[in-house]
């Protein structure tokens, strides 16, 4: 057992034996290391003002991410290397590309956003990948700028990479860091704490899943997109926190000759890759369910661990019959996805069990599945309602359909009426809009600011006759699928 | 005295290497020894009284110093509400007592040594009251309405001829009712106060667009002398409006700061300042519009209600604007404040002109309709060159030329005047107009200017940068008037130890500081011309000293003679010339100046004694609604402009892009939602209040027309910061309508309300 957290604060080594739970790199940033460059904007992953840049290797390289600091626990950078806007221009003042552009094409305006967008399109960059205008705006769609010039900051980011300016001090260094991080690597299990509270980070399965079988009020912790608001916006103690990162069984993807399994470690970011292989569909939802920040550190495990009636994955994952792995100390157990949500705020979890993996199976030749997310606005939003329709048609007839929501009901639900007056019949228009009506029967959705409850079921409904369009190929590509298209112009 | 040369007009902002390096300190950046963090614990009902407050829980969570309740807070005096000439943003102060006026108000202030202590401790902060049930919104029982004009010195309601008889014989008239929603700032950067006291000299740095009048409230209501306040604020990241007035919570953190003799930050959280601090209050119109049979208007009807808090009186008044925007005959308004239990709202970008010219620009595009005209050809038909209330000119008012480039650019002539008839990759297509508008206004402004003789300049101005390219245009400003490179420039913004400044609101700032600017660096030319004239010798001996001005590093006669600084300033005997320049404008007498210092605002424009002045811009939206799923899309918007002299085209561009974006989210996406059982905002955060993201925008152009307005001020320069959202949300709701025959009079547009039409 290690008592010290242990990471690289640019390239410098941080050891903290004292760490509070709870506190956020951002906290700590600003209070601690008196990095002020690094904003608060709303404490809830939602502007991006905080964006900092988490290193890690990975199969041989390092890997940069983008995250949000203020919901980010400081204890999850044990093992990391962090990079903020202050590290980026180089030893002798000159400004790092990034950072250049942004100035030449007038992309600050307050200015308060403008370290966040610094560090969303430096991680962008050190990618490596192509910036064209789509990939940009996808890849800042999670940075907020209220004096709203978007406009300029996205002639930043496509000249870039054409821009002079410092960038040797980071790049030249990167093997030195890589074994500098594999050192910190040391595969001890990691408690930290301060006042008598904790934070644990076991460094295997086996580990975390003796910790919190003894510690079922622990709080478990694996991006922290959720779990981070109850601390940021709820003022709620957590003691202890235990943080699923440093458990490499979590976060693999393992390879089926009938489903995959996805960790309950494996990021959105990577889990969309996967996804988006076998299901386009699920893939282009992952993309639209929060931004890069977001997608780089929440899990599909945590959004069906934590059971929010409005998750976005869960629809998709019923649709697919795909399972909960859950464990229990040494004994593992398969749940149903759809069967795991029991009521608002219930799932069939016990006490001291954890959320392992989901396996999804493959999809079949006859099989159409398609996901759907009502919100608002097109991006980064709460769903007001979410669909994840799957229909297996054989012959022209419907032999199976599994329809799932979120947003009609306190848990993700499937309308299982509707479902019934699809299967035997052949896959027709009538067939569509007969279940659509009878979906009626199924749900008793809410009003609230995302939805009245008249709409919520009116686009349940139409929701179903449009994949009966789009599984027809009439009325054309009537939304987005895959790769970002710009719906706008 | 000299023009002003217009230098660097494309120039990036000169603090644009701090801010991409995080190098900006704003104010939560500050460094103080040895803090305590605060936490603030607010209301769960909107009224009634806290019947007991239990903080022993709270008490015992480690490295918590202290609990402030309305028990055993410090006494705050209380300065006037804003609205009643004082700096408060609203004129109850809580913690005073056991009264809650609205949800969301602070109960409790947690001090801990930890911010995560803190936040524990507010956490276990356990509150019992005795609720009353309360008025949430227009319609609610239990709401007051009341006559401006009755209940408001500084209200009128502008009137001229008989408004209801004219409508009575008019051949067209549209009558009809709209609505804006509520709406919050959601600056980027969150409300803090850091205070720190040193003996009994305290320092206050907290983000701010009036520097002056936090230090004058916070002295007021701490009372203590004002010169024992400083407060700093050198970058604020975005303000809005809602960074202007003085909230509850600077003199409790001081006052706690004090009690514990330590230092205490508090950063309220974007859901407190939600209720904390001000927002633009929702509103609702009644118009009667009426038109002869050729289009030329006979008679205009405002009646504007807006929603304002039970203690405090705010109205934005916005008939001032709408009445003078056509060459209307007859007018009738009055507005009227309707009391609900909610906090007080306050001004966020161009206050009076969002809401009340989202009615006028709408029911004109319902008339062309109605007359079957063009609706910008209605517009130009209308145009006046003389204020209807006043009957005196406008100074400058190019709203005919707006019209006729915004038409170019856009391509207005692809227009199809007929309801639907506009398709585009199968999306149904809407163009919409409106007129953009804001009161050309100034506020007296003191500044302290340096010339060396190395050619180096310093401005030192409690003025502030909010984004607007402060720093940016007065550096300009001191360069051109003192012949100095741009680069040579340091500007001081944003502090109480310098010279006062304007407050940063009602597009005021840059006018009114590069006047005194312009002020003090023709006493500076005027000391080295003076020298360098009436000396025995020299290459400027002899000449008019009023043909000498300063360019490029010399001090040079209208013939070119001339001798570099340095010589110049040899003669003078002096290493550095510095000035200290006072500027009121026009119809503002001396006593404001003091008031400046003291933190009263002054602020003069619009319609005044022998002029009128304003800004004008015409906005032109292109929206794209799919005829199935009914969603609207803006693909593409123009703005053309006309407001004096721009000072730097990269910086004014950002602030009218910005703006149109900001007109885009009225119409389209931002409401603050209400849940009128408790009169609560539910939406209190940035992922459910939807702001405008980069892919909600995609195309836009603007222009800004050349107009040279010497009448406004030296200068010439007119505001901007608050014209580019007005008319914008009329623009696209009119589009819609062009789009689809749906009639949006209440914004923002939703889809469920398009549904309703059932005409696509």
């Amino acid at each position: 057992m290690r008592h010290t957290l242990r990471f690289l604060l640019g390239h410098d080594l941080v050891e903290l034996g004292e760490v509070d739970p709870t506190q956020t790199v951002l906290e700590w940033l600003r209070r601690d290391a008196h990095r002020w460059g690094t904003k608060e904007g709303c404490a809830e992953g939602d502007c991006g003002a905080c964006s900092v840049v988490v290193v890690r290797p990975e199969g041989g390289r390092l890997r940069a991410d983008a995250v949000n600091s203020c919901i980010q626990f400081v204890g999850t950078l044990d093992g990391a290397q962090l990079l903020t806007v202050e590290d980026l221009k180089g030893p002798d003042g000159r400004l790092h590309r990034v950072q250049q552009a942004m100035v030449d094409h007038h992309g600050s305006q307050c200015g308060f956003c403008t370290p966040g967008f610094v560090m969303a399109l430096y991680a962008m960059d050190r990618r490596g990948e192509a910036v064209t205008y789509e990939t940009a705006v996808d890849e800042i769609a999670g940075n907020l700028c209220r004096c709203t010039g978007y406009g300029p900051i996205v002639e930043a980011a496509l000249a870039m990479r054409g821009t002079e300016g410092a960038g040797e001090h980071l790049s030249g260094r990167e093997a030195e860091v890589m074994a500098r991080l594999e050192a910190l690597d040391d595969g001890q299990d990691l408690m930290v704490g301060k006042d008598g509270r904790t934070f644990h980070a076991p460094a295997s399965l086996d580990a975390l899943a003796m910790l919190y079988a003894g510690n079922p009020g622990a709080a478990l912790v694996a991006g922290s997109t959720d779990v981070g608001l109850w601390v940021t916006k709820q003022d709620r103690p957590l003691d202890p926190v235990i943080w699923l990162g440093r458990v490499k069984e979590l976060r693999r993807i393992e390879e089926r000759t009938d489903a995959v399994v996805i960790g309950a470690g494996v990021s959105y970011t990577d889990a969309m890759a996967k996804l988006g292989e076998m299901y386009p569909e699920g893939g282009e939802l992952i993309r639209r369910l929060a931004s890069v920040q977001i997608r780089n550190t929440g899990t599909i495990g945590g959004n069906v661990a934590n059971g929010s009636p409005i998750g976005d994955s869960p629809p998709f994952l019923i649709a697919a019959d795909a399972r909960v792995v859950l464990r229990y100390r040494g004994e593992r157990r398969e749940v149903a996805v759809e069967d795991f949500f029991i009521s608002y705020g219930e799932q069939d979890r016990r006490p001291g069990e954890l959320v392992e993996a989901i396996v999804l199976p493959r999809p079949k030749p006859t099989e159409h599945l398609a996901c759907y997310k009502i919100s608002k606005r097109f991006d980064q939003d709460i769903s007001a309602v979410c669909g994840g329709f799957r229909v297996r048609v054989e012959k022209g007839v419907v032999k199976d359909a599994r329809l799932a929501f979120g947003g009609m009901a306190g848990t993700p639900k499937r309308a299982k009426a509707a479902e019934a007056a699809l299967v035997g019949r052949p896959w027709s228009e009538d067939a569509a809009r007969d279940a659509a009506a009878a979906m009626e029967g199924d749900f008793r959705p809410l009003t609230d600011q995302r939805a009245s409850a008249a709409y919520r079921m009116k686009v349940a409904q139409n929701l179903l006759v449009k994949f009966w369009y789009e599984t027809h190929g009439e009325g054309g590509q009537i939304r987005l699928v895959g790769p970002r298209r710009v719906v706008h112009g | 005295m000299a023009e002003l040369p217009l230098i660097g007009e494309g120039a990036p902002r000169i603090d644009g290497r701090l801010k991409v390096t995080g190098d900006a300190r704003y104010a939560a950046d500050f460094s103080v020894p040895n803090p305590a963090y605060a936490q603030l614990v607010t209301s769960t009902i909107a009224r009634g009284r806290i019947v007991s407050l239990d903080a022993s829980e709270a008490g015992k969570v480690p490295g918590v110093l202290k609990v402030y309740t309305h028990e055993n807070a410090p006494k705050i005096e209380g300065v006037p509400f804003f609205g009643k000439g004082g700096q408060a943003y609203q004129g109850f102060r809580p913690l005073q007592g056991v009264e809650i006026k609205h949800e969301g108000q602070i109960i409790a202030l947690v001090v801990a040594e930890t911010l995560e202590a803190a936040r524990e401790a507010a956490f276990r902060v356990k509150a019992t009251y005795e609720p009353q049930t309360p008025a949430a919104t227009f319609g609610d029982g239990g709401t007051e309405t009341e006559v401006a004009a009755e209940i408001s010195k500084q209200h009128t309601d502008p009137k001229t001829g008989d408004a209801d008889a004219a409508l009575k014989d008019a051949a067209h008239v549209v009558e009809a009712e709209y609505e804006t929603a509520t709406n919050h700032h959601n600056a980027m950067e969150l409300y803090s106060t850091t205070a720190h006291w040193t003996g009994d000299h305290l320092t206050i740095y907290e983000p701010s667009q009036w520097v002056y009048g936090l230090r004058a409230g916070v002295a007021g209501e701490l009372g203590i002398p004002q010169d024992k306040v400083r407060v700093l604020s050198p970058f604020t990241g975005g303000a809005f409006g809602s960074k202007g007035t003085v909230t509850a919570r600077s003199a409790l953190t001081a006052a706690a700061a004090r009690a514990l003799n330590r230092p205490v930050k508090l950063l309220v959280t974007r859901a407190q300042g939600y209720t904390t601090a001000s927002y633009r209050a929702e509103t609702k119109h009644r118009i009667r519009l009426g038109a002869d049979g050729d289009g030329t208007f006979v008679g205009f009807v405002h009646e504007g209600f807006e929603l304002t808090s039970r203690p405090d009186t705010f109205l934005v008044s916005g008939t001032e604007s709408t009445v003078r925007m056509y060459g209307f005959k007859n007018v009738r308004t009055k507005v009227s404040a309707v009391r609900a239990d909610r906090n007080t709202p306050g001004f966020m970008r161009s206050p009076a002109e969002v809401p009340y010219m989202f009615a006028l620009e709408s029911a004109v595009d319902e008339l062309a309709w109605k007359i079957g005209m063009d609706p910008i050809e209605l517009r130009l038909k209308n145009d006046t060159k003389t204020d209807p209330i006043t009957g005196k000119p406008f100074t400058t008012r190019q709203v005919r030329a707006c019209f006729e480039r915004a038409k170019e650019l856009f391509g207005w002539d692809r227009r199809v005047a007929k309801v639907g008839a506009m398709r585009a990759d199968g999306e149904l297509v809407g163009y919409g107009a409106a007129l953009a508008c804001y009161p050309t206004q100034l506020a007296p402004a003191a500044v302290r200017l340096t010339l060396e003789g190395k050619g180096r300049a310093r401005v030192q101005i409690a003025a502030h940068d909010i984004g607007t390219g402060t720093y940016t245009v007065l550096a300009q400003a001191a360069a051109g008037l003192l012949g100095v490179a741009l680069d040579r420039v340091e500007v001081e913004l944003g502090d109480t130890n310098l010279p006062a400044g304007p407050i940063s609101g009602g597009s005021v700032a840059t006018a009114s500081s590069v006047s005194a600017i312009m002020k003090a660096a023709e006493a500076i030319r005027l000391r080295l011309a003076t020298a360098a004239t009436t000396s025995n010798d020299g290459p400027l001996a002899g000449k008019d000293k009023e043909s000498v001005v300063l360019k490029d590093g010399r001090l040079v006669a209208e013939d070119g003679t001339g001798e570099d600084l340095t010589d110049a300033f040899k003669r003078l005997g002096v290493g550095t010339v510095e000035e200290y320049a006072e500027w009121l404008p026009d119809g503002v007498d001396e006593k404001a100046m003091r008031g400046l210092y003291n933190g009263s605002v002054k602020i003069v424009g619009g319609p005044m004694q022998d002029r009128t002045q304003f800004s004008f811009g015409a906005e032109l939206v292109e929206v794209r609604v799919n005829p199935r799923t009914l969603s609207i899309r803006v693909p593409r918007m123009v703005g053309v402009f006309a407001s004096g002299r721009i000072m730097n085209r990269m910086t004014a561009g950002s602030q009218v892009l910005g703006g149109m974006v900001w007109g885009v989210g009225s119409a389209l996406h931002e409401q603050t939602e209400i849940d009128r059982r408790y009169a609560r905002y539910v939406n209190d955060n940035i992922a459910e209040y939807l702001v405008p993201v980069n892919a909600d925008i995609v195309h836009q152009e603007i222009e800004f027309l050349e107009e040279d307005d010497g009448e406004v001020n030296l200068a010439g320069v007119k505001g901007l910061g608050e014209l580019g959202n007005v008319g914008t949300n009329a623009a696209v709701a009119n589009a819609v309508y062009h789009a689809t025959g749906f009639r949006a009079r209440k914004i923002p547009i939703r889809i469920e309300d398009v549904l309703k039409s059932h005409l696509v």
